[in-house]
């Protein structure tokens, strides 16, 4: 059963939207005001996407990681690691709906 | 009050905008439309940008409806040093 891995690339594609959105942001602030709290922000965005992009790598397209993650991880793992990218979710919708504003 | 300005004015999609809102208050204070015409904006972003200068306490309404004119609030004043490097950052 794959299903919690199905939902966890599921959540980390979301995940890479939310963090692209607050990127955009950030990136243009940064270039107007370049000041310590626009680069603090941007480099923070960089930092999160790069995580994101390295989780979807590992869990989509590594070759070792890939099998391991899918058919051969406990559910209770699968789970608890999804629960994880859950409140990453929640927390990148409040950070978009106070940024995007 | 220093983190929500940084916030307000450079960590979000409309923060290059208040900052032009906030300059032209602190040369006077004006109503939403007199913003609008002289900051070449549209009303309703205008409004809207009053609005969250309103609710973070940045600036104060006097009167009320299309009338209603804005300026900057006494807590936004104590820390106008803050307000003027965004200000300054921003060119």
């Amino acid at each position: 059963m794959a299903i919690w891995i199905d939902s966890l690339r599921l959540t980390i594609g979301v995940n890479l939207l939310l963090i692209l959105g607050l990127l955009s942001i950030w990136g243009r602030n940064f270039l107007q005001f370049r000041s310590k709290h626009t680069l603090g922000l941007f480099v923070f965005g960089l930092m999160l996407l790069s995580e994101n992009l390295l989780a979807l790598y590992f869990f989509q397209f590594d070759p070792v990681l890939h099998v391991w993650f899918s058919a051969e991880m406990p559910m209770i793992a699968q789970r608890a690691i999804m629960l994880i990218r859950i409140f990453e979710t929640i927390g990148l919708v409040f950070l978009i709906w106070i940024t995007w504003d | 009050m220093e983190g929500v300005l940084w916030y307000v004015f450079t960590g979000t999609r409309g923060g290059p905008n208040r900052v032009r809102i906030v300059r032209a208050l602190r040369e006077q204070p004006r109503n939403a439309n007199q913003l609008a015409e002289e900051l070449d904006l549209d009303y309703k972003t205008v409004r809207h940008h009053l609005d969250v200068l309103l609710e973070n306490n940045i600036l104060d309404r006097g009167g009320d409806g299309y009338g209603a004119i804005y300026l900057i609030s006494d807590q936004a004043t104590q820390h106008w040093e803050t307000i003027e490097r965004i200000s300054e950052q921003m060119g």
